[in-house]
């Protein structure tokens, strides 16, 4: 081994000596990965489907069967209940019993047998508006299957403009969940670790050997971006298994992307580390620069394409905007190197800069 | 004599308007134990830091191990070994991953960085609790291994910064043993302290206020040169001491030592000897008097080089 690599090491080795004896860390960055996919994951399967029912048969015919059936036949809505009048329906709806109501009339079957249309109220719990719009959708487009008009529905949802994530699946949430926890714990663990070398004084220690900067940084460094890709693993493995996620494009080109990512990211945890050298700061800015462009900028919860110009440029400086959409590209679409050369390019911008910065301050404070 | 390892030429360091280190200027020979005394803030750790090449100087130059500090730092880096005062160990390794650690940023590998780890364990009689973690060494073990540890790669050269600061006395005088039996094996030494009885330690020594050096020479030649005189050491049972010794020929200081009052005078002075002192004072009225013959400390050069240095400035 070359003095320049033997020196890598020694740092990198000290560096995985300092995590096994703080399991938190690893706990933070293996565990919490995974906490966060099932939290995400199940949440939103549950939203959309299992939507508890009442039924309020008048109509008592072949017909009216058929239409609840069609109604509960797929897993959206599942009865719990049978009641007599729309009255006694109502307590079940203000406990929370139930989150629709259908209700059938007695004519109903003569209506539908001469052609005409034919009167069904559904009553949803608005209370719940997402869940509610996808009902109100789904039982719409059913009606209009069953028959020829429109059913009557009496029941005024407020749309909000917020981004519904019970339209999309949990494979769309995924590279944006996935972005969340790269960013997060490579800078997290990045800022921390470098800020306690300048808070015990071992910086300087550190500087008096014949280490170069750039070996220093490389060698706490390095198990850092080793872990990231772990976390990639993970959270792919999760995903496939768990909730079905394709795979469709390249898993190098994937990879490839990511550590693109990760490196970005040890470059702005350093950065953060640099300036503040407290612990306590340090992970407090590295909170507030991963959560708000990973978690509100990304695209991750709230589309780009909706914000104002403003937010919409500072989504696309933050590199995890673009790791959502090269992600989505590989993993949904299947688009290759072409397709998200544009978002690595944007990536690697910023860590250029990031490491300019970093650099230039570097040796400002420490000397030499 | 043979070339000098340290050679440190008007070096300066200013921190914007401050002056941190002023035109200072030394040698250090091979073997020896050269004490850097100050208060805090005098300039010791900043001198330190550019004989380290950590911080580069404003002006002037030096040359360690016959590395320029400015020109070639990596150099220096190499053939030095640091201690720092904040630093000296990773608390949460363990012995044997501190020293192979410090073994590798020395660039030490294979085979030789073994060795050396497992004899710096036998010597810092650390075998037994090699996976022990350093939190959990007493304080004086732990300095002896960060001793160690700083001279894994064999420097020409250890640059010790405060290097027993907070340890306790019976640590300290072991830890000075070490120190000088490192001096006889042929390893500079350059140690700043703030103890003045561990100065007594050094071969020579150079004391530093605001920024520059005042005073550099053997401990004996600085308190000839600056605390002449004889030493006596006066008790009393009653009676005013100093009114007493008023218009005695050749005093040259007073000071109070614990309920002792430790008497400078003139070699030369009639008085200059416990009998006749003793005598003198009996004759003023003093009861119980007691008089010893002492020694010039280090402490005595330090107060009288400040002493000189504000008045200078005032």
């Amino acid at each position: 081994m070359t003095p320049a690599l033997v020196r890598t090491t020694a740092l990198a080795r000290k560096e995985l000596a300092h995590l096994r004896r703080d399991p938190q860390m690893l706990a933070f960055a293996l565990v919490l990965p995974v906490i966060l996919l099932l939290l995400f994951g199940y949440a939103i399967s549950f939203d959309l489907d299992r939507i508890p029912l009442a039924v309020v048969d008048r109509d008592q015919t072949a017909q009216s069967r058929a239409l609840k059936q069609r109604l509960t036949a797929g897993k959206l809505f599942v009865e719990i209940a049978r009641a007599s009048s729309t009255e006694a329906v109502e307590p079940l709806l203000r406990r929370g019993v139930a989150r629709a109501a259908l209700v059938i009339d007695a004519d109903y079957a003569r209506h539908v047998l001469r052609g005409e249309p034919a009167p069904v109220q559904l009553i949803l719990d608005g209370a719940d508006n997402s869940t509610a719009a996808v009902a109100l959708g789904y039982a719409t487009a059913l009606a209009r299957a069953e028959i020829p008009a429109p059913p009557v529905l009496p029941v005024e949802v407020r749309a909000r403009a917020l981004f519904n994530p019970g339209l999309r699946s949990a494979i769309f949430i995924l590279p944006g969940l996935m972005t969340f926890i790269l960013a997060m714990v490579a800078v997290m663990l990045t800022a921390l670790t470098v800020a306690r070398e300048y808070e015990r004084g071992s910086m300087e220690q550190l500087f008096a050997t014949p280490a170069r900067r750039l070996e220093i940084i490389l060698g706490k460094l390095g198990p850092y971006f080793v872990l990231g890709l772990v976390q990639v693993l993970l959270v792919l493995t999760v995903g496939v298994a768990l909730f079905g996620l394709p795979v469709r494009g390249s898993l190098t080109l994937l990879f490839g992307v990511a550590s693109l990512f990760l490196l970005a990211m040890l470059g702005q945890g350093l950065l953060i580390s640099v300036v503040t050298r407290s612990q306590m700061i340090a992970s407090q800015i590295a909170v507030l620069s991963t959560l708000l462009p990973s978690l509100l900028l990304s695209g991750f919860i709230f589309p780009i394409s909706n914000m104002p110009l403003p937010l919409r440029i500072l989504a696309r400086i933050f590199p995890a905007s673009h790791l959502v959409s090269a992600l989505r590209a590989i993993l949904l679409r299947g688009n290759g190197p072409a397709e998200v050369a544009s978002d690595c390019v944007a990536i690697a911008a910023f860590f250029g800069v990031a490491l300019i910065v970093t650099t230039r301050r570097f040796r400002r404070t420490v000397g030499a | 004599m043979s070339a000098p390892v340290i050679e440190v030429r008007r070096l300066t360091r200013r921190f914007g308007d401050f002056t941190a280190v002023d035109a200072v200027e030394f040698e250090v020979q091979p073997g020896e134990i050269f004490g850097y005394l100050g208060a805090n803030g005098a300039g010791k750790s900043t001198t330190i830091r550019m004989l380290c090449g950590l911080l580069a100087p404003t002006e002037g130059h030096a040359t360690v191990a016959g590395h320029d500090i400015a020109r070639d730092p990596r150099a220096v880096k190499r053939a030095i070994g640091y201690m720092s005062q904040k630093f000296s160990l990773y608390l949460d390794l363990t012995p044997t991953e501190n020293l192979s650690f410090f073994a590798g940023a020395y660039g030490l590998q294979g085979a030789e960085r073994r060795r050396r780890v497992e004899a710096a364990l036998v010597e810092s009689e650390l075998t037994e609790r090699r996976d022990t973690l350093t939190r959990d060494l007493p304080g004086g073990v732990r300095q002896r291994l960060a001793l160690v540890s700083a001279r894994l790669h064999r420097p020409q050269v250890l640059f010790l910064d405060e290097p027993t600061a907070g340890v306790a006395p019976d640590a300290r005088r072991a830890f000075w043993r070490e120190i000088r039996a490192l001096a006889r094996a042929g390893t500079t030494l350059f140690v700043t302290t703030h103890h003045l009885d561990e100065a007594e330690f050094c071969g020579r020594v150079g004391l530093m206020v605001d920024g520059r050096l005042v005073a550099l020479d053997t401990p004996d030649g600085l308190k000839k040169a600056h605390v002449p005189g004889v030493f006596l050491s006066v008790f009393a049972q009653g009676g005013d001491l100093r009114e007493a010794l008023r218009g005695v020929d050749g005093v040259l200081g007073l000071q109070p030592f614990g309920r002792r009052l430790r008497v400078r005078m003139a070699a030369d002075a009639p008085l200059a000897g416990p009998e006749a002192l003793a005598a003198h004072l009996r004759a003023r009225g003093i009861d119980g008097v007691e008089v010893e013959r002492g020694d010039a400390s280090l402490e005595d050069v330090f107060l009288e080089l400040v002493r000189r240095s504000e008045k200078q400035e005032a």
